[in-house]
């Protein structure tokens, strides 16, 4: 039910996807992140439009990791800083990141192809029931989605709502 | 550089003055991937600056086009330190310049759907130039057509915007018209009529477009004028 990618451009990096439902320990889990003791992004599923959308985030947290220019702390914060079209940081958390009463997660791990163990540790934390990362469609608010990244209906014309959400997270910088 | 490690493994499409083009399989999805690389003559600060300044207008241009619902690949990944941008590979498509000459080739009733692309051009260009892109290279190699995943009607997608920017001057959209004008009738020849239907349909859908159309007429004034010195 994993849903991993190799990242093309850091060959020693892939990251794998897990989404749960029915969560019933997500304000565990969210102070277990902070105090760093889950190493993974934990993103509320209503903001995500498809898996790609977090490959877009992990790819490029990756690549300002590499060239030091990370703007923020850590690996997994700034995959959820990325998802964001704002450059304030705890908006984005705040919009991105599990609220304590969160009944769905979707877990985010950047790892090396041995590093497996990562995966179940994490599993193992999460009281949930662990569905098809493709379900996480389903969860999305494509109303709130649209809201947040100012996608006016002109512009669903030529694509759909992920390539939106997609392109303005590859361009934020520069806008 | 972990980007031009990457390249190594792709598939070169195009070798340009200023960019490589090249086709790869990025996050798992087909993808193309534009390297602006480095002018040998240009002094470093100054050439990192424009091939910064030209891969960030790049990016905008694309975006400002997205957000007015005109078709433009989408923008998966942009690498500030290789001038690299990562764009959606637009599948299945055919450049208009190929659509126009297998057009041409076949028999005559195409005459109408001819007719009908070069007024749909027109509108887009209109759209796009009302947004104040200016696209800077417009060619019938830079329009692709791709049956749509919607409904099967065919879509225009603008591609390689390369030398775009930002601005809202006449004489700047009267250039780009220009210069697809020039390029349109020289790659297709016999075009005339089918050329003024797209500057008829452009002056048609743009609210602004009198004054673009009186500085094309004032630019190819001076290009003939050029070409008579020259
Ligand atoms: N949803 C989350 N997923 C992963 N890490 C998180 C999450 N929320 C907070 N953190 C981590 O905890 C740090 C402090 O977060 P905060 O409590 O928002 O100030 C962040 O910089 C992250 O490294």
């Amino acid at each position: 039910m994993n849903h991993t990618q190799d990242l093309e451009l850091f060959p020693a990096h892939r990251v794998t996807q897990m989404l749960f439902k029915d969560v019933k320990n997500a304000a565990v889990l969210r102070q277990s992140a902070v105090d760093g003791k889950i190493s993974g992004a934990l993103i509320n599923p209503t903001m995500l439009v498809d898996p790609f959308q977090v490959l877009v985030a992990a790819n490029k947290a990756v690549h300002l990791q590499t060239i030091g220019k990370m703007k923020t702390r850590s690996l997994y914060s700034e995959i959820i800083f990325n998802l964001s079209p704002t450059n304030n940081i705890s908006e984005a958390f705040k919009r991105f990141g599990i609220s304590d009463g969160d009944e769905s997660v979707m877990v985010v791990v950047v790892h090396k192809k041995d590093e497996v163990q990562l995966l179940s540790d994490i599993t193992a934390r999460v009281d949930g029931r662990q569905v098809p990362v493709e379900d996480v469609s389903s969860l999305s608010d494509p109303a709130k989605i649209k809201k947040l990244y100012k996608i006016a209906p002109q512009e669903e014309k030529c694509g759909n709502l992920l390539d939106a959400v997609v392109c303005r997270m590859a361009t934020k910088d520069v806008m | 550089m972990a980007a031009l490690e990457f390249l190594k493994t792709a598939e070169l499409l195009k070798q340009g003055a200023e960019a490589r083009v090249y086709r790869a399989e990025f996050l798992g999805k087909p993808t193309i991937v534009k390297e602006r690389f480095p002018k040998r003559y240009r002094h470093p600060t100054l050439d990192e600056k424009l091939t910064h300044r030209r891969t960030t207008q790049e990016v905008r241009s694309i975006l400002r086009c997205r957000r007015a619902g005109i078709h433009a690949p989408v923008v998966y990944f942009v690498d500030y330190t290789s001038h690299c941008i990562f764009l959606e590979e637009i599948m299945g498509s055919l450049t208009v310049r190929d659509h126009i000459a297998s057009s041409q080739q076949s028999d005559s009733g195409v005459e109408q759907s001819l007719l009908q692309l070069a007024e749909r051009v027109g509108q887009i260009l209109a759209k796009m130039h009302d947004e104040d892109v200016i696209h800077g290279d417009l060619t019938t190699s830079n329009m692709l057509l791709r049956r749509s995943q919607k409904d099967g009607e065919s879509e225009l997608v603008l591609i390689d915007f390369g030398l775009s920017y930002i601005s809202a001057l006449p004489e700047d959209k009267g250039v780009d018209l220009y210069v697809l004008e020039k390029a349109f009738l020289s790659t297709h020849p016999n075009t005339e009529e089918l050329f003024e239907k797209l500057l008829k349909s452009y002056a048609a859908s743009s609210k602004k477009s009198s004054a673009v159309i009186k500085k094309l007429d004032e630019v190819r004034l001076r290009g003939r004028k050029r070409s008579m010195v020259g």
